[in-house]
C-alpha cells in the first residue's frame, strides 16, 4: 500500500483510532497485524522473507547477549515462514509460491535450529561473534541474493560471453521484495548494536516483529536504530494531541513535496533522462535540476509521510533530512542527505574499516569502499556503483584541494547573532563564502543526480553532449522552466521560513493566522496536483 | 495541548470560506474537466464584446479559433464537426480551413471553423453540435467516423466514475479544489508543458481498445450507436434550419486479395440513408479513389494536408451541387 494511495489515509485513521484504545502488548499485536496486512498489499509471499529474517534477527540478537531459547521454541518460531507458505497456497488453491521456495522454507525450521544449537558450543565471547556474524551474514545473503543475483548474474554472462563462453541456459528472474534494503539494515544494525553493548535486544518476539515491520518506516525507512525505537515499543506512549498535530503536519508536508514537487518535476526529468527528448543545454539543466527536486520531495516527502504517520501513533521516527540542498560540501552534504542510511555506513562500514584513523591514503580507501558500496546498495547497476564512486570522488577532492575544504568549512553566522548585531562587512563576507559554498556543492550534486538518473552510460553522455548545443531544439524550454519553478519556489519558501528550525514542519515564529494560511495553501497545491497515484523512487531499492 | 489549535482552526476556517464563496461565485463557468468530453459548453467562451473563443478546456481541444456570437449579415458560417481526422494538424491545413479559404477566392463570404476534437465519436459530436448551434451557422459540415464509441464510452464511464461516491474523487467534490485543478491543468499544465512533456501521462488503453473491437456484440452496439446519434444531429440541425453536409470517413483497408484498398466501413451507406432536403453527403472513398490516394494518408485513418485539400475541392463542388452556395459569385 502506497502512502498516496486513496486507501491509505482510511487505512491510517483505522489503525490510530484503534491503536490508541489498545493496552501496549494489544497495540503490539495489532500493529504487526497492521504492519504485515500494509505490506502484503504488495506481495503477500515476502512476508515468507520478512518472517525468516524476523526469526533469525530476534534469536541471534538474544543470544548475543547470553540468552538461550529452548530448541523447541527455535523450531516453532522457525516454522512460521512455511506455516504462512503452506498456508497462502491451501487458501487460494492455487500454486502461488514455487516448490523449491517451498522446500527451503520446509528445511528452514531444521537448518536454522541445528545452527542456532552448534553456535552455542565455545566461549562465550566466540558464542557472541558466531551469532553476531549469522546475523549479518543471512541479512547480506539475503539482501544479496533478492537485489543483486540478477545484476551479477547478467554482467557474468555478459562477460562470459565477450570471452566466447555462451551457456545453453538462462538465469532465472529474481524479483526484488519491497523494503528488503532497508529492513535487512535495521536489523544488521539491531544486531551490531547489542554485540557493542548499545542496544539491548527485543524482549519478545511479538515486540521484535513489531519493531522490524513497522509500516510507517518498513519501505522506505527512515532505517532506525534499535536504541531509539525499540524502547518506545515497550512503553507504552501517552495519548497527547501534540502527537497527532504534529503527526498531521508532518503527513502534510509530506503529501506537499511527494505530490506538488516531485510528481510535477518528475515530467521534466524523465522527458530530459528517457533518451526520447532533443536536449540542448538549457533542457539538460532543467532536466537535472527537476530531478534533484523530484528525488528530494519524493524521498523526504516519504520520510515526512512515515513519520508523520508513525507520530500519530505516539512513535517518534529520526529526521532523514536536513535542507541538503544548502550543504557546504560533500561532508555536510552526507549529514543532510539520508541521515539515517549514511548514518548506517558511517557507524557499521567506513569505521570498522578504520575510518579517518590509519592515515590520509588509509582514509581515502575507506571512503571509496564505503562509497561504492552506498552507491551500490542504491540499486544493482553500474550507474549506482558510479554515482558512489563521483560522491567518493568528491569527497576526496574536498579533503585534498584546500580551497574546497576552506569552502566546506565555513560557517555561516547563527541566526541569532545576525538579529542581533549590526550588519557588518565581515558577517557579509562569512555569509557570501556560505552562499557560494552551497552553490558550488549544488552544482556538483547535480552532475552527480545526473549520474544516478541517466538510464546508462550512454545516456549520460548525451546528456553532457546536450551542454555543447545551445541552438534552439523542437520543445522551447522556457514555459516549462517556468512549470519547474512553479513547483521548486513554494518548496524553497517553506525552508526559507523554517530556516532556523531546520525542520520543514515546524514554524514557531510565525502567527497562528499565517500558519494557518500556509497549511491551507499546501493543502490547495497537493490538491491541484492529486490525480495519479506515482510510486516514491526509493521503494525500488 | 487542546485539540484544536488556532492555526488548525484557521487552516479549516479559510478552506470553508474558501470553498463557499466559490461555491456562491465562482460556481459557473467550469471548464468541464471532469466531464471528459460531456459537459455542454465547455471550449466555448463566450466573451463580454460578443466573441465566441474556441479554446481547450476539459476534455475538448478544440484548435483556438474566435468568431462573432451574432454571425455577421450575408455570412455563409460554417462548422466542421468531427473527429481527428477532420481535425488535421491546424486548421490551416485542415479541409475545415482549406475549404473557407477557397469560398472566399470563389467570392463567398465565408467563414470556416475547425470544431473537429481528437477521439470524439458520435455522441459527443452531437454536444459539440447543441452547442454549435446557437451561433448561428449555416451549414454544419458532420465528419461520421465509427471508431471512436470506444472512447466515448470509455469516457462516459469516466465521467459516471467521477460522479460517483469512490474515495479516489473526494478531494473533487470541493468546488474550489477542482477549480484550481482545473485552471491548473488548463491555464499551466496544457499551456506551459510541450505535448512531448505532456505525453508522459497519457492513459493507453490500446489493449482495452483492440480487446472492444474485436466484440462483435459491442460492435453491433456501437454502429447501432452512431446511426442513432448521427440522425439525431441531422434532425438537430435540420430543426434549425440549417443545411448539413455529412463526411463519411474512409480509411485504409484491405481488400480480399489482400492489397490495400480504400474502405468506407458501411459509412457511404449511412450517409446515402440520412440524406434528404438541406442534407448533402460527401463519400472520402468516392473522392479520394479519382486519385492517387496512398500518399494522401498520414497512417490508416489521417489524411495529410494534400489530402484535405482534396477534400475541400470536393466540398466546393459538392456545396454548389446541393445548391447550398451559387455555382457563380458575382
Amino acid at each position: 500500500m502506497s502512502f498516496t494511495s486513496w486507501s491509505y489515509p482510511f487505512f491510517l485513521i483505522a489503525v490510530v483510532l484503534l491503536y490508541w484504545r489498545l493496552p501496549l502488548r494489544g497495540r503490539m499485536t495489532f500493529l504487526l497485524v497492521a504492519s504485515y496486512g500494509f505490506y502484503g498489499v504488495w506481495d503477500v509471499r515476502f512476508l515468507a522473507l520478512l518472517l525468516t529474517s524476523t526469526c533469525i534477527d530476534y534469536y541471534c540478537g538474544r543470544a548475543i547477549v547470553g540468552e538461550r531459547a529452548s530448541p523447541r521454541q527455535v523450531f516453532a518460531a522457525a516454522s512460521l515462514p512455511l506455516l504462512w507458505l503452506g498456508g497462502l497456497q491451501l487458501i487460494t488453491l492455487h500454486s502461488v509460491v514455487s516448490p523449491w521456495v517451498l522446500a527451503l522454507a520446509a528445511g528452514f525450521p531444521l537448518g536454522f535450529t541445528a545452527i542456532y544449537q552448534a553456535l552455542w558450543q565455545g566461549d562465550e565471547a566466540r558464542q557472541r561473534r558466531a551469532f553476531l556474524l549469522l546475523s549479518i551474514l543471512t541479512n547480506l545473503v539475503v539482501l544479496g541474493f533478492f537485489k543483486y543475483f540478477n545484476f551479477f548474474g547478467s554482467s557474468l554472462l555478459s562477460l562470459a560471453g565477450q570471452l566466447g563462453f555462451t551457456p545453453g541456459w538462462t538465469l532465472p528472474i529474481i524479483i526484488l521484495p519491497v523494503a528488503i534494503s532497508f529492513y535487512t539494515f535495521q536489523s544488521i544494525a539491531y544486531s551490531v548494536d547489542i554485540y557493542r553493548g548499545k542496544a539491548q535486544p527485543a524482549r519478545d518476539l511479538l515486540t521484535f516483529a513489531a519493531y522490524l515491520s513497522f509500516f510507517p518506516q518498513l519501505v522506505a525507512g527512515p532505517i532506525e536504530r534499535p536504541n531509539d525505537l525499540l524502547p518506545q515499543f515497550t512503553k507504552a506512549a501517552e495519548f497527547n494531541w501534540e502527537h497527532i498535530h504534529r503527526g498531521l503536519r508532518l503527513l502534510l508536508i509530506g503529501a506537499f513535496k511527494k505530490i506538488f514537487v516531485a510528481d510535477n518535476c518528475a515530467l521534466l526529468a524523465n522527458h530530459v533522462f528517457n533518451g526520447q527528448a532533443d536536449l540542448n543545454a538549457p533542457w539538460a539543466m532543467i532536466g537535472v535540476v527537476a530531478f534533484a527536486f523530484q528525488i528530494y520531495g519524493d524521498f523526504s516527502g516519504y520520510t515526512d509521510l512515515a513519520r508523520g504517520s508513525a507520530r500519530l501513533l505516539g512513535i517518534h521516527l529520526n529526521a532523514n533530512f536536513r535542507f541538503p540542498y544548502a550543504a557546504r560540501g560533500p561532508s555536510d552534504f552526507w549529514t543532510r542527505w539520508h541521515i539515517t542510511l549514511s548514518a548506517w555506513f558511517r557507524d557499521y562500514v567506513y569505521i570498522p574499516l578504520g575510518g579517518n584513523r590509519g592515515g590520509p591514503a588509509r582514509t581515502v580507501g575507506n571512503l571509496w569502499v564505503t562509497m561504492l558500496l552506498a552507491g551500490l546498495w542504491h540499486g544493482a547497476s553500474w550507474v549506482f556503483v558510479l554515482w558512489g564512486a563521483y560522491h567518493a570522488a568528491l569527497l576526496t577532492l574536498y579533503r585534498f584541494v584546500p580551497w574546497l575544504r576552506h569552502l566546506e568549512q565555513v560557517e555561516p553566522p547563527a541566526p541569532a547573532a545576525a538579529s542581533t548585531s549590526p550588519p557588518s562587512a565581515k558577517r557579509a563576507g562569512v555569509r557570501g563564502r556560505a552562499a557560494l559554498a552551497s552553490a558550488v556543492m549544488f552544482t556538483f550534486t547535480l552532475l552527480g543526480w545526473a549520474v544516478f538518473r541517466a538510464p546508462n552510460l550512454s545516456g549520460l553522455g548525451d546528456w553532457l553532449a546536450a551542454f555543447a548545443n545551445w541552438a534552439p531544439v523542437a520543445d522551447a524550454w522556457l514555459k516549462p522552466a517556468g512549470w519547474l519553478a512553479l513547483h521548486v519556489v513554494p518548496l524553497l519558501l517553506l525552508q526559507w521560513a523554517t530556516r532556523h528550525t531546520g525542520d520543514e514542519v515546524e514554524l514557531p515564529d510565525w502567527p497562528w493566522f499565517a500558519r494557518g494560511l500556509i497549511f491551507a495553501l499546501l493543502l490547495l497545491a497537493i490538491a491541484s496536483s492529486a490525480v495519479s497515484e506515482q510510486e516514491f523512487i526509493y521503494f525500488q531499492f | 495541548m487542546r485539540a484544536a489549535t488556532k492555526p488548525f482552526l484557521c487552516f479549516v476556517a479559510l478552506l470553508v470560506g474558501v470553498e463557499l464563496v466559490v461555491r456562491v461565485f465562482f460556481a459557473r463557468g467550469m471548464s468541464g474537466r471532469f466531464d471528459y468530453g460531456y459537459h455542454p459548453t465547455a471550449g466555448f467562451v463566450e466573451q463580454a464584446d460578443g466573441t465566441v473563443r474556441l479554446e481547450r478546456a476539459g476534455g475538448r481541444r478544440f484548435f483556438p479559433q474566435h468568431f462573432a456570437r451574432e454571425r455577421p449579415a450575408d455570412t455563409f458560417r460554417i462548422f466542421v464537426i468531427g473527429d481527428s481526422v477532420a481535425r488535421g494538424t491546424s486548421v490551416a491545413s485542415s479541409y475545415a480551413g482549406q475549404l473557407g479559404e477557397m469560398l472566399r477566392l470563389r467570392g463567398v463570404k465565408a467563414e470556416s471553423y475547425n470544431l473537429a476534437l481528437p477521439g470524439f465519436g458520435a455522441r459527443r459530436k452531437r454536444l459539440v453540435l447543441e452547442q454549435a448551434l446557437n451561433y448561428q451557422p449555416s451549414l454544419v459540415i458532420l465528419h461520421i467516423n465509427g471508431s471512436n464509441e470506444f472512447e466515448d464510452e470509455r469516457e462516459w464511464r469516466r465521467r459516471e466514475e467521477f460522479r460517483g461516491w469512490h474515495p479516489r474523487n473526494w478531494l473533487m467534490k470541493s468546488l474550489v479544489i477542482r477549480r484550481l485543478y482545473e485552471m491548473k491543468t488548463e491555464r499551466v499544465y496544457w499551456e506551459w508543458l510541450p505535448a512531448s512533456v505532456r505525453s508522459q501521462r497519457t492513459v493507453s488503453d490500446a489493449d482495452a481498445e483492440v480487446q472492444a473491437s474485436i466484440n462483435p456484440e459491442k460492435n453491433r452496439r456501437w454502429d447501432e450507436l452512431l446511426r442513432q446519434q448521427t440522425a439525431v444531429s441531422v434532425r438537430l440541425a435540420r430543426e434549425q434550419g440549417v443545411k448539413v453536409l455529412l463526411v463519411a470517413q474512409a480509411g485504409v483497408g484491405k481488400s480480399p486479395e489482400g492489397t490495400p484498398c480504400l474502405d468506407d466501413n458501411a459509412l457511404d451507406a449511412l450517409a446515402t440513408e440520412l440524406r434528404g432536403p438541406s442534407v448533402a453527403t460527401l463519400s472520402m472513398k468516392e473522392t479520394l479513389a479519382r486519385h492517387d490516394w496512398a500518399p494522401l494518408y498520414a497512417d490508416g485513418a489521417h489524411l495529410r494536408p494534400t489530402g484535405h485539400r482534396l477534400l475541400a475541392e470536393a466540398l466546393v463542388l459538392q456545396l454548389v451541387e446541393a445548391g447550398f452556395i451559387p455555382a457563380v459569385v458575382k
